[in-house]
């Protein structure tokens, strides 16, 4: 769709146009929100720029920083395609920490169990375990989605629960590791670890993450499934009249989220901690959703934002530490941005619209008219107004 | 008081918190507006609800209080849906993050790291004469906390407003048809605001119950998925307020199940009990969302200036 747009003559000065509408709410928001939190954090009586020099900085300060930031960035790229895909069909996936843990007890499962393999054979086997655990996890919900129209919001939400007492008694009672104090499994066998460079040392996870991008993006942009599910998260029913099965597309596209989630659920047991334990998922699925979000659904615009994140994650503990501002504050920071962003492209909608020269009310970029999606979700093949706005009345029993 | 008559006075204060975010749920969804953000809302409320319980030392306040929070979370949505008709799931989620972030951060400001959590008083429990003694139903029904009493007597007239009063209908016919109802003069974004602002207050008061009748305290995450389940029973409901009573006695007795299966120990791993709401709600999705009604423009946005029909 984008190309498309972009494509017709003269499109130069046009892309530039466009580049600066795409870059500019971004930066408004991310201001925007900066100043609400100064706000916060000075009336709490803190000094808000003593705050932000250490959420800013800590990431690049040292050598530790760095490796810590790109640690981070691992989990939250990947959670991030986990919603993102789905979200590319016009599916809203919650259980990315279900399909995290999943993931994770798939991979400590297959690095405990078959401890004698050598590492050639034993690491990829744990990472596929990973991957399948994550997938079929998400199976779970994409089943019921297709075959009873449940709402896959709901059935993600409600596994991720599951999920968590599935860690807990894998973790206290299938392999324990009594001596830890809090549900754990014994530690996966040396040749299941990934690898490492560097020092202080980065796990090569990073690495996968970054083919699994490229990957990504290269078969969203330029493959057949990559198109069915971009035209899906259109207009579904254009899709389905043009002969695209929508219904099997919104099903892959929530597995292929699931073994996302799956993947980082393996490298955080083989490349971070080296078994499965309680609270393994973090908050990674919050932060995942945000990513995803403020990506607007583009899977290109996900490692770069999920990168943003990681940084204000690791600044955050840093600010606790050197100006006592409380580390909360920074899910609130975030959140602010998504709904600043949201707003700022309402207000961008209506500039252009009110600008004298007449030309079409669609931005270079946004498949539909501004004023029929105003849901900031356009560019970059996500659901619009009708992808997303479908969901729950179709789940709704409407054929 | 027998085995019995306690697990189901148990069962009947589980079913507070649900009551009220699914009829919260459903007041805003039927008039269109699909508020995904229930869970941030129970924390919030929670987290205010105990707080100002604390501080002005009365129960009643605090739920005011977290009701008041929850209508402002309730504006927002329903005014940048409506007004700027942005995607509700979107902002729903926003401000679910917000809502957590501002629940864990408000406590960590007024109450900080402490050895020991300050505790606020458990709503007393307001005894119904002669109706107390029935057996059975009177300890069940008629010797619990006045929230109980509400959010029974708050059903029935929901039911009462909804079906059976014009302003009901109106509200009603916005969820169903915007367009139809605009033609006649019906104001649909007034009344979308405040179907929306009721709903989400409705929901933190459900949270700001949490602190008041289990823990006396607030806690990150006592939420615990109630919120999200909320949504699975306004759909098991069918969206309407008599079923969704009936509902969360479902819910609330999975609740109390598996707690007390999990302390009396049944054989199998206390793990596969506590996951049994959850696994139990997935199945009876199955059927509610064949069965569920569910307003026709629920998660859309109404723009009178648009050409599509519908």
């Amino acid at each position: 769709m984008t190309g498309a747009v972009a494509a017709r003559p003269g499109a130069a000065r046009r892309a530039l146009t466009a580049t600066l509408a795409a870059v500019v709410p971004y930066l408004v928001s991310v201001v925007a929100a900066f100043v609400v939190a100064g706000i916060v954090i000075a009336a709490l009586g803190h000094n808000p720029f003593v705050a932000f020099r250490s959420v800013v900085t800590t990431s690049f300060a040292t050598s530790f920083g760095v490796v810590e930031t790109f640690t981070k960035w691992v989990p939250l790229t990947l959670l991030a395609l986990a919603f993102a895909i789905p979200l590319g069909a016009g599916r809203f996936n919650i259980g990315g920490e279900g399909q995290l843990i999943l993931g994770a007890t798939g991979a400590a499962a297959v690095g405990i169990t078959l401890s004698d393999l050598p590492m050639p054979v034993l690491l990829p086997l744990v990472l596929i375990a990973g991957i399948l655990g994550g997938g079929l996890w998400a199976g779970i919900a994409a089943w019921l989605m297709s075959r009873f129209r449940i709402n896959e919001i709901l059935s993600t939400v409600l596994l991720n629960f599951v999920s968590f007492q599935v860690l807990d008694y894998v973790a206290s009672e299938v392999w324990p590791d009594v001596g830890a104090g809090f549900p754990a499994t014994v530690k996966v066998a040396d040749a299941a670890m990934l690898p490492t460079v560097g020092r202080p040392a980065m796990h090569i996870g990073v690495f996968i993450t970054a083919g699994v991008v490229l990957v990504g993006a290269l078969l969203m942009r330029r493959s057949v499934p990559g198109f069915e599910l971009r035209a899906v998260g259109i207009n579904e029913r254009a899709a389905r009249v043009h002969g695209i099965r929508t219904s099997r597309v919104a099903v892959g596209a929530v597995v292929v989220g699931g073994m996302a989630a799956g993947l980082s659920g393996a490298i955080e047991v083989s490349g971070v901690h080296g078994n499965l334990l309680e609270g393994i998922q973090s908050n990674y699925l919050l932060l995942g959703i945000i990513i995803g979000l403020i990506a607007r659904g583009s899977v290109v615009l996900v490692p770069f934002v999920a990168f943003g994140i990681s940084i204000l994650e690791i600044g955050a503990s840093a600010m606790q530490r050197s100006a006592q501002v409380p580390a909360e504050l920074v899910l609130i920071v975030e959140g602010l941005i998504l709904l600043f962003l949201l707003l700022s492209d309402v207000l961008a909608a209506r500039l252009r619209r009110r600008r004298p020269s007449g030309g079409p009310a669609a931005p270079a970029g946004s498949p539909v008219p501004a004023d029929a999606a105003p849901v900031g979700l356009g560019p970059a093949g996500s659901s619009g107004t009708s992808g997303a706005t479908a969901t729950p009345v179709t789940a709704g029993g409407h054929p | 008081m027998s085995e019995v008559t306690n697990f189901l006075a148990l069962v009947v204060t589980a079913m507070v918190p649900y009551i009220f975010a699914a009829q919260g749920t459903m007041l805003s969804g039927r008039a269109g507006i699909f508020n995904v953000s229930q869970e941030g809302m129970l924390t919030i409320g929670a987290a205010v609800g105990f707080l100002v319980s604390l501080k002005v030392g009365s129960n009643g306040v605090g739920l005011l209080a977290a009701g008041a929070v929850g209508a402002l979370f309730g504006l927002v949505l329903a005014a940048v849906t409506t007004y700027l008709r942005l995607d509700q799931f979107v902002v729903g989620l926003a401000l679910f993050f917000l809502a957590l972030g501002a629940a864990s951060l408000l406590y960590r400001v007024v109450i900080g790291v402490t050895m020991s959590q300050p505790l606020i008083p458990l709503l007393s429990k307001w005894r119904i004469p002669l109706l107390a003694d029935i057996p059975v139903l009177g300890p069940v029904l008629f010797d619990q906390d006045p929230m109980v009493y509400l959010a029974l007597v708050g059903s029935a007239a929901l039911w009462w407003f909804l079906f059976r009063t014009d302003a009901g209908m109106r509200l009603r016919s916005v969820g169903e048809n915007p367009k139809a109802a605009d033609s006649l003069g019906i104001d649909v974004a007034a009344t979308r605001i405040w179907a929306g602002v009721a709903g989400s207050a409705l929901m933190a008061i459900a949270g700001a119950y949490l602190p008041m009748v289990y823990t006396g305290t607030y806690t990150d995450g006592m939420a615990a998925g109630r919120g999200w389940l909320a949504i699975a029973l306004t759909f098991f409901g069918g969206w309407r307020p008599q079923f969704i009573v009936a509902g969360a006695a479902f819910f609330a007795g999975m609740e109390v199940l598996a707690l007390r299966a999990q302390v009396a120990g049944i054989g199998i791993p206390h793990q596969f009990v506590a996951m049994l709401p959850f696994v139990a709600t997935l199945l009876v999705m199955v059927f509610a969302f064949r069965w569920a009604r569910v307003p026709a423009y629920l998660g859309r946005n109404y723009d009178r200036e648009s050409r599509l029909i519908g």
